[in-house]
């Protein structure tokens, strides 16, 4: 499960690490995610081409992330807004009322439930659902290609130039407004492919992103804002917690063993297992 | 005179409301006292996420919490109701210290994220220990008066009004609202300055998490039966949409936030959802080109009036 909770930490990080904005409705874009594959393969596709339906629910919402960056969070950097933080934290939760509330008046507040991708499947003596495997399988892809891009192409490494710090980059002749777009293009179109990806796992509803972005959300604070590679180590770490709390104590606060490791890493090192203490300017 | 006509006017508005209920019907008493409710967690939280520039997103749990622990404590233990009441506003305390240790010793944001992890945990919480807390049946809290009639409510929660807002003022009056409005501004330099700042932050956070403790455990004993619904992140939203709405870091508009949009909502009832769509996105466009909300655009509809009165006009002029 650690795996699958990466992709959406890794979005809001990604999109933390370059315009120093948490995207609280990081949970929204999962949801739409999974509506669009619910749609996608209910109705002109069908169930064969699932992974045609992943894509296009991740390109979709790469797109409409990159509107909403444009009309609501690249004034900031324009010189529209005076109060960043207070902007945009509220703007973006305002977002994420507005989108949960327009799914129940368009979709009604009901559960649907996607056709399985593949029937439960044994590895060695282990039986796992199928639609798990082929999650788990899908997002080690969709993590390794964004690996790729991050680490071995132009794009990736202008990024990362952006991340490290806005000014310079910009006098590298790197237009950062245009980046800002892609990087919330990206950070949303990840939480959309989880969504996608764990659609029939965890159904399609308006609320349905909550859970895996209040796991997103606690991974992050236990790696530590901005760190990529912990996010895979708090991911995994809190699959473990969770699996360990479902065995040895009670599988019904399964929600609750991994709030419990962010306050003992937060008490032990205040900004997280990776983070570095910031630098305020 | 311009303190006197404040007073005059605040004082009158006083009187309207002490009268109000004997013009009206029972439903709308109902709507006002809710709307009292979330005036109390509106200027709270203005308070903190205004005032202050730290960003809770558990003030709702905090009013949830208030409101389990003190009709748990009445039911399960039989105590009588001020020991419950007493006991809701403790243990919200105590977690928000808790929660302030943890997270305020680092930068802001990483406040709203571990409270926004909070408020769903608590919340699930609730839900599953549905032996010991009823979960999503809810819970039934005694009532705090024997009568039905929402009137002895009324005043009930117009007093706690009153309270917080003269509690508020008094902090923002106070060398603190001078720290907590230093701390939000520029936090290296409150710390330069000599203001303990982590302290501070804990205190603002603590206060009306505490106040949300109190009125909560009173809406629930007002409403009589209480479920996790209370702490669902849409009235958190709600909260924040009344502060923005009214206008952020003034000390009447959480108020008329939320005491005006509760009246709107009424009468939008058979809307639904769409409401907070629309509010939500009243919120955005407020954030995007407006900033300031109803009570700046009083301000300057006040400003407009006085312009067009040639006399005082070079003295608003002066005043901007």
């Amino acid at each position: 499960m650690g795996v699958l909770y990466c992709l959406m930490s890794l979005g809001i990080n990604f999109i933390y690490g370059i315009m120093k904005v948490i995207n609280w409705a990081m949970g929204e874009y999962y949801m739409i995610g999974s509506y669009v594959l619910y749609l996608l393969v209910t109705f002109p596709l069908g169930v064969k081409y699932w992974y045609v339906a992943v894509l296009a629910a991740a390109i979709a919402v790469f797109f409409l992330g990159a509107f909403v960056q444009v009309l609501l969070i690249k004034p900031m950097f324009t010189g529209a807004i005076g109060e960043r933080g207070e902007y945009g934290t509220i703007v973006t939760i305002a977002t994420a009322i507005f989108i949960r509330n327009l799914a129940v008046v368009i979709g009604g507040p009901y559960i649907y439930t996607p056709p399985d991708y593949a029937g439960p499947t044994n590895i060695g003596p282990l039986p796992i659902s199928g639609n798990t495997l082929v999650a788990l399988m899908g997002a080690l892809i969709l993590l390794s290609l964004f690996y790729y891009l991050i680490k071995r192409t132009w794009v990736g490494r202008a990024l990362q130039g952006v991340a490290q710090n806005r000014i310079g980059i910009q006098t590298s002749g790197v237009n950062i407004l245009k980046f800002d777009m892609l990087a919330f293009g990206i950070g949303t179109a990840l939480a959309a492919a989880a969504g996608a990806l764990l659609a029939p796992v965890y159904l399609v509803y308006p609320t349905c992103g909550l859970v895996s972005s209040v796991r997103g959300f606690e991974i992050i604070v236990i790696a530590g804002l901005g760190s990529i590679w912990g996010v895979l180590v708090a991911s995994l770490a809190l699959g473990v917690v969770e699996s360990l709390g479902a065995v040895f104590i009670s599988p019904s606060f399964m929600d609750i063993y991994g709030f419990v490791l962010l306050v003992i890493v937060l008490s032990l090192k205040p900004y997280g297992l990776f983070g570095k203490e910031e630098r305020i300017a | 005179m311009q303190t006197f006509k404040k007073y005059a006017v605040l004082s009158l508005l006083l009187l309207i409301s002490l009268l109000l209920p004997h013009f009206i019907t029972d439903y709308w008493i109902y709507v006002l006292t809710v709307a009292f409710y979330y005036a109390i967690m509106a200027a709270g939280w203005n308070l903190l996420g205004g005032y202050t520039g730290q960003f809770s997103l558990c003030h709702s749990t905090f009013a949830l919490i208030g409101a389990y622990a003190s009709a748990l404590t009445i039911v399960k233990l039989g105590l009588p109701l001020w020991v419950g009441i007493l006991s809701g506003t403790l243990l919200t305390l105590v977690l928000s210290l808790g929660l302030g240790i943890v997270c305020l010793r680092v930068r802001g944001i990483y406040l709203a994220l571990i409270t926004w992890a909070f408020a769903e945990v608590i919340r699930t919480f609730i839900r599953v220990a549905y032996e010991f807390t009823g979960g999503d049946r809810g819970l039934n809290s005694p009532y705090l008066f024997r009568s039905v009639k929402p009137l002895p409510y009324y005043y009930l929660f117009l007093g706690l009004t009153v309270l917080a807002i003269i509690l508020i003022a008094v902090v923002m009056r106070s060398r603190i609202g001078f720290y907590l409005r230093a701390i939000r501004n520029d936090e290296v330099a409150a710390r330069a300055m000599g203001v303990n700042t982590v302290r501070w932050k804990i205190f603002a956070f603590m206060l009306p998490s505490g106040l949300a403790g109190v009125t909560g455990a009173f809406y629930g004993h007002y409403i009589g039966l209480i479920s996790p619904v209370l702490g669902e992140f849409n009235e958190m939203a709600m909260i924040i949409i009344f502060v923005v709405i009214g206008g952020m870091r003034t000390q009447a508009g959480p108020i008329l936030g939320a005491i005006s949009i509760r009246y709107l909502m009424e009468f939008l009832r058979e809307w639904a959802e769409i409401r907070i769509v629309i509010l939500s996105a009243i919120v955005i466009l407020i954030m995007r080109f407006f900033n300031g909300g109803l009570m700046e655009f009083l301000r300057r509809a006040g400003g407009w009036v006085r312009k067009k009165d040639a006399v005082s006009a070079y003295a608003s002029m002066g005043e901007k």
